[in-house]
């Protein structure tokens, strides 16, 4: 019979045993097995066949990739990984949003990996990184300090319906990238002619709306130029003149078309948390959209017989330089990883030209790596992004990235409701990001940072 | 109970009730010391064993984690590496930041309205579950049903629901020749829409309305319509004050669930708390603190004044209690 001293006795022994095996650090795997947090469930079969071709190799002939989809969502919330690497359950390499590695890299989350190029490569880090767009590279820089390799890209730019502007009479020859660049006048003369209302004053139909799609205020800043960071003074600059013109831009444009009509039009046609292909493009009611190479694919997908075509952002006055802004992915090695050859050989393989040429063509966006893009080994649809890249750039790398972007998203939600103006918001947004960056006094973004890349055609 | 807090059992030796209450009258009140008994020891190490699961709970899952809140509050800390420290730094840095003003607003606007909202919402279910008709089982299966539906699912529910062309919501609108609008792209639009979803949960509170209204005596309303109080009357002299301890609890829950509100602005909003901040409530800004910009030591902080805030409402909430809340009659 069991005594109550036996039961209580036996229970706290079950306890004790059972937190203390929910604590212990997990076994030390191999160096032949690489534990990876993929680019997620929806594009696993994709990291399978670089895996597979890495397996194939003499390199990678013995290691076993032990894959877990485990995304990073740009913005979103990083506890996933801090708790990872916290409780000693890290993989030992990770596809992640490289918006995120300097702000990573500036907690201690991330290795710099400059110790496995000199260790393996016999290469300084500068050498060894020429093989990828500049810009990809500083994204991944933080300090002096490499913490990552660039995996994919995109470009910004205008997505249009050729039905729509051809049924409004528009000059087709207005849209096409190697004719002409639009003009913000021109487009917004285009979007009057398209935009169309019901008899209770809803829109039925519109042309463009520069708060939609990846109409961040980064994406027409860059066309405007405004800098968020100056190396020069090591200071924020978000309460520029140029910024200034940005968020006016935004309330210059929801004057005309007003906010709450343009809101309600896309909760109507493109709910949140809607499908992928439930878009106002995707039904005729929106003629212009700002997007990148991303949309092909949903393009083919869920509206093989729209003729989507794209541009060039909208620049301020004819002749004008081109802009856009490009973002990706990358693999980083999160803090406490074992730095192996095998790790190294992995990473190496995916983010350079054998693994870039069997995954960008499957993605439908565009190549860091110069050897990739020069054998053209993307979607041919994504040719006018490419054109795009030698004067594009990344998102500033600074170590209060998320903290900018929200800021600024949030900036540009009040100026189109008009709850705030543009100066207002500018002062705002510099009291916001000012104090948090001048934790890192002196902060230097890489030095090419912001410069022309140079990319092969 | 006696001194020792531990067992109702007098301790041996310990003084008749009688002369400790002389004492106590002859002399300033002194602590008098029991010594514990081995049978009382015995009791207690007993006693501790049979809790300790959920005193081990306690210290684990409460204890430790508000301390070392309340300790990383003061510092900055980003979740990896060693905390730095920083005083009062955090807490300058909150009374100083519009958007925690901003979001203490739109928490404010959604507790004063969706609480006593949902106080009345909540009583009406009950007294409708309370109905002595034969399909009461019924009645409260239904009105009890919406509450069991996720948060999650419920705000999806709504964003149709409110949908301008489709919505139930616009087409009511468009009845009237008004255009469609999107509530939840309006800054208070969508505070409201919140607070209307937030009602949709009110079948708990009716639960405990309806035990409440379960336990008045059937005596006490006889009496009344002897005296010829009609029905209005008997609710405002019976029904409600004789609910008023029950009510004071779903008010102090109801204040404590609104300043937690999170959920349904995360999604309904996509995490972002727009348009124009109106739905970035106080634990989604706190949230995005501590994950999305890797701030623990800040979010603490934010963490530690929301707790004091609830604190003092609760408080406010019991001293303002002893003006309106009926004790006198047992239940039945």
């Amino acid at each position: 019979m069991i005594t109550r001293r036996t039961f209580l006795s036996a229970a706290a022994a079950s306890a004790a045993a059972l937190s203390l095996g929910a604590c212990a650090p997990r076994a030390s795997s191999s160096d032949a097995v690489i534990r990876y947090w993929g680019m997620g469930a929806a594009d696993a079969d994709k990291d399978l066949k670089v895996i597979g071709a890495f397996n194939a190799t003499k390199a990678g002939s013995g290691i076993t990739l032990d894959v877990n989809q485990v995304p990073s969502n740009g913005v979103a919330d990083m506890s996933q990984i801090i708790t990872a690497v916290r409780g000693g359950t890290a993989p030992d390499v990770w596809q992640m949003d490289r918006f995120n590695a300097v702000q990573n890299a500036s907690i201690g989350l991330l290795e710099p990996i400059g110790g496995l190029i000199e260790k393996y490569e016999d290469s300084s880090v500068d050498e060894f990184t020429r093989q990828w767009v500049q810009f990809a590279v500083d994204e991944l820089t933080y300090d002096g300090q490499l913490y990552g390799l660039p995996i994919n890209t995109d470009a910004r730019g205008i997505m249009y319906n050729e039905n729509l502007l051809r049924q409004a009479g528009i000059d087709l020859d207005m849209f096409d990238p190697e004719q002409h660049v639009l003009t913000w006048d021109e487009i917004r003369e285009v979007s009057r002619k398209l935009t169309t209302t019901d008899s209770r004053g809803n829109f039925e139909t519109l042309g463009f709306v520069p708060w939609d799609g990846e109409g961040w205020p980064y994406t027409w800043a860059f066309g405007l130029g405004a800098q968020l960071y100056s190396n020069e003074t090591a200071a924020v600059t978000l309460d520029s003149p140029q910024w200034r013109s940005v968020f006016e831009l935004y309330a210059d444009w929801a004057e005309e078309f007003p906010y709450a009509k343009a809101d309600a039009f896309f909760a109507t046609y493109q709910p949140p948390n809607s499908p992928p292909s439930q878009t106002a493009v995707f039904s005729e009611r929106l003629a212009m959209a700002t997007t990148g190479p991303f949309s092909i694919r949903s393009n083919e997908k869920y509206a093989p017989k729209l003729p989507l075509k794209f541009t060039w952002l909208p620049v301020g006055a004819e002749g004008d330089d081109t802009y856009s802004w490009s973002g990706g992915a990358s693999l980083v090695v999160p803090k406490g990883a074992k730095m192996t050859r095998n790790l190294w050989e992995f990473m190496k393989f995916y983010t350079g030209y054998e693994g870039q040429s069997i995954l960008q063509p499957l993605l439908g966006d565009l190549p860091t790596n110069l050897k990739t893009i020069q054998a053209g080994h993307y979607n041919p649809k994504a040719e006018l992004f490419r054109q795009m890249l030698p004067t594009s750039t990344s998102r500033p790398p600074l170590p209060v990235g998320s903290v900018a972007w929200d800021t600024l998203q949030r900036s540009r939600s009040s100026v189109i409701i008009g709850s705030a103006t543009p100066e207002q918001v500018i002062a705002n947004n510099q009291l916001s990001v000012a104090p948090k960056m001048a934790l890192f006094e002196g902060y230097q973004m890489p030095a090419t940072y912001g410069q022309n890349s140079v990319i092969p055609s | 109970m006696t001194a020792t807090g531990l067992t109702a059992r007098a301790p041996s030796g310990a003084a008749p009730p009688d002369e400790v209450e002389k004492d106590a009258t002859a002399s300033p009140p002194q602590r008098r010391r029991h010594r514990l008994s081995r049978s009382d020891r015995r009791d207690l190490a007993l006693g501790l064993k049979y809790i300790s699961p959920w005193l081990i709970g306690i210290l684990v899952f409460v204890v430790y984690p508000v301390g070392y809140s309340i300790y990383l509050s003061f510092t900055r800390y980003s979740g990896m590496g060693a905390p730095t420290w920083v005083g009062v730094g955090n807490y300058v840095t909150a009374f100083a930041d519009p958007l925690v003003g901003k979001a203490a607003g739109n928490t404010l606007f959604f507790a004063l309205i969706a609480v006593p909202l949902g106080l009345v919402v909540a009583l009406t279910l009950a007294l409708a579950m309370n109905q002595n008709v034969r399909e009461v089982a019924w009645y409260r299966t239904i009105f009890y049903a919406p509450s069991l539906i996720p948060a999650f699912a419920m705000s999806f529910i709504f964003i149709v629901f409110l949908n301008p062309q489709f919505g139930a919501f616009n087409q009511v609108l468009n009845l009237f020749g008004e255009s469609n609008v999107n509530l939840l792209g309006d800054p208070t639009g969508v505070k409201i829409a919140i607070i209307l979803m937030a009602q949709l949960g009110a079948g708990n509170a009716a639960l405990i309305f309806l035990a409440g209204l379960r336990n008045v005596p059937r005596t006490v309303y006889e009496a009344a319509r002897v005296d010829g109080a009609g029905p209005m009357r008997q609710f405002l002299s019976i029904t409600l004050p004789l609910l008023t301890p029950v009510l004071l609890f779903n008010l102090i829950t109801g204040v404590s669930g609104a300043l937690q509100v999170f959920t349904e602005a995360y999604i309904v909003t996509n995490g972002t708390g727009d348009p124009d901040a109106g739905a970035l409530f106080y634990m989604m800004y706190l949230y995005k603190n501590a994950f999305g910009f890797a701030e623990l030591g800040y979010a603490s902080a934010l963490a530690v004044l929301l707790f004091l805030a609830g604190l003092a409402m609760a408080l406010l909430i019991f001293w303002c209690s002893r003006r309106f809340v009926n004790y006198d009659v047992e239940a039945s």
